[in-house]
């Protein structure tokens, strides 16, 4: 078992919005915004890579949101996935910039994106077997060492399955937790594209789901692809939460709630950027369903 | 496995299909698709990001079909995306669709400087009192050292790609018509806060702040000629909040 196993951290978030109030993604167009109304918000979300500068404005207005919200740090190009050896030049830079802000949580995903020196910009699928298995805890534990903290491993979205994949998704994830003592953060989101693109029960999927290493979840909107042969859904996060994700997501923090675990939740959304009241209110949204779900939980335990 | 993935990603390399699992062929391509579609397009999306003027320069259907040329010859080489690009106008002097263009590859360096700029360190400028009562301290100001960023560059560029540049970022619109694009120009790159800025400046200017920038003496870097300025030019770097440092030494080599 990981030394990173207790959370540092659970000291400082009890007291922090980040575990009572729902989060958004921090992008550019949002800057000005935030600084002149200080919306009530329970934290912002930044990718890690879009931080790693020298300087420059994003930086520069990270540092002046951070002194007013909780921060958590999602990592898009660590490769954890990855056949080759991590970017240990890459990985320092973001263990500084983690080091810098101390984040609420940082989260990275169950994908590659890096193959030797090359970069493909996407967070592309493993096959779920003996040897993925090893290297991808291997890469975790890596990275836990380098950052000095647990990290949350993301759940994917993915387009196919691998036909040398000799266990589920759900089954790789929870043996990932207990060999590395990271956390997960749960895509309900991803649960839904991944499922509706495979062909399996989002539900079912949930019920398997190790939930009681999850730390964070991501709430997004997905598109439907152009194809008209196979339909498949897009984890595109450029389109406002579905319903059937809300549904998910209610059903999520019931069963969370039940093994009396918070549910800090981030509504992510990278393009078609809409004004920030609008993700806002989807934020609010989120809190009055986790709320609900508290209040539901609560009443079937009593009976 | 991944040499074959990334291989059918960016092309039409079919060994790793065995590893999909679907009925048919027409479905693997499908679900292939997806993730082709994401490689490419984000890529594309990004370099248009970098290179905005070039592309209005281009049009976007130039720009995205020499864009997808030059991610499958040079993907990323680094996860920090903005970074991306350093090799494209190599590639664009190169690029043969592209050659009645002969000043686009120094346009799209320029670009890349800029942005680079913008990402690098900042270094505190002095607004204009400060400049007026450092001056006013001394006897002789000829004898005052005057620092500017360290990070500012200065370029000899054969064709007009600053007033290109700026004919563009000033209303959005290219008007190529009326730049004379042949005609050589002297540009200073530079950051003062957080974003970098681009001056087309005369040779003289180009002389002047070469010596500053090396450290040298206010009469030291004085150009030997009658078509400078020494107010005028200050004055410009008062307004363009780019000193950093007026001081009776030479800044220590850092």
């Amino acid at each position: 078992m990981s030394r990173f196993t207790p959370k540092v951290e659970d000291a400082m978030l009890a007291s922090s919005t980040f575990s009572s109030l729902s989060g958004i993604s921090l992008k550019p167009a949002y800057y000005q915004g935030i600084l002149a109304d200080l919306p009530e918000v329970g934290f912002f979300e930044i990718h890690a890579e879009n931080y790693l500068s020298n300087g420059g404005p994003a930086r520069h207005y990270l540092h002046k949101i951070r002194e007013h919200y909780p921060l958590t740090v999602h990592g898009v190009g660590l490769s954890i996935g990855g056949e080759t050896p991590l970017n240990i030049e890459h990985l320092k830079r973001v263990a500084k910039l983690v080091n810098e802000l101390q984040p609420a949580v940082f989260s990275e995903h169950l994908a590659w994106s890096t193959h030797h020196s090359q970069f493909l910009n996407d967070l592309l699928p493993v096959p779920y077997d003996g040897p993925t298995l090893d290297r991808v805890c291997r890469h975790i534990e890596q990275v836990q060492e380098c950052l000095q903290r647990q990290i949350l491993l993301e759940n994917p979205s993915t387009y196919f399955e691998f036909t040398r994949s000799d266990m589920s998704e759900t089954d790789f994830i929870r043996e990932i937790a207990k060999r590395t003592g990271c956390g997960l953060l749960l895509d309900v989101n991803n649960v839904e594209v991944s499922c509706f693109n495979n062909r399996t029960n989002p539900y079912d999927y949930l019920n398997d789901f190790p939930l009681n290493a999850v730390g964070q979840m991501h709430l997004a909107g997905h598109t439907i692809d152009s194809n008209t042969t196979l339909p498949l859904k897009i984890d595109s996060h450029d389109e406002p939460v579905s319903q059937d994700v809300w549904a998910l997501y209610q059903y999520t923090c019931l069963q969370l709630n039940m093994m009396n675990q918070a549910c800090p939740t981030l509504i992510e959304r990278d393009g078609n950027l809409p004004p920030l009241t609008e993700l806002l209110a989807e934020a609010r949204y989120a809190d009055t369903i986790r709320q609900t779900a508290l209040r539901e939980s609560r009443y079937e335990q009593r009976i | 496995m991944n040499n074959e993935f990334k291989a059918a990603l960016l092309g039409e390399d079919t060994r790793f299909y065995r590893e999909i699992d679907a009925l048919s062929m027409q479905e693997k391509e499908i679900r292939l698709n997806v993730y082709r579609n994401n490689v490419v397009v984000s890529l594309i999306d990004a370099l248009s990001d970098i290179f905005p003027v070039t592309q209005a320069l281009v049009g976007d259907d130039f720009f995205r079909a020499m864009a997808k040329q030059y991610l499958l010859v040079s993907p990323p080489e680094s996860p920090i995306i903005s970074e991306y690009g350093h090799l494209f106008s190599d590639f664009i002097r190169q690029f043969e669709a592209a050659q009645s263009l002969p000043f686009l590859a120094d346009l799209a360096a320029l670009e890349y400087s800029l942005l680079a700029l913008t990402h690098d360190t900042e270094h505190a400028t002095l607004n204009h009192e400060q400049v007026a009562e450092a001056f006013a301290q001394v006897d002789d100001p000829s004898a005052l050292y005057l620092s500017l960023p360290p990070t500012s560059q200065l370029l000899a560029s054969p064709f007009a790609i600053g007033s290109l540049y700026q004919a563009h970022r000033n209303d959005g619109h290219l008007r190529l018509n009326q730049v004379a694009i042949n005609e050589g120009e002297y540009l200073l790159l530079a950051k003062s806060h957080l974003i970098a800025q681009l001056h087309v400046i005369s040779y003289e200017e180009a002389r002047f702040f070469k010596q500053l920038l090396q450290n040298k003496k206010l009469e030291e870097a004085l150009p030997d000629s009658d078509d400078f300025d020494l107010g005028a030019t200050l004055a410009k770097l008062i307004e363009w909040k780019l000193i950093t440092n007026i001081a009776n030494q030479p800044l220590e080599a850092e």
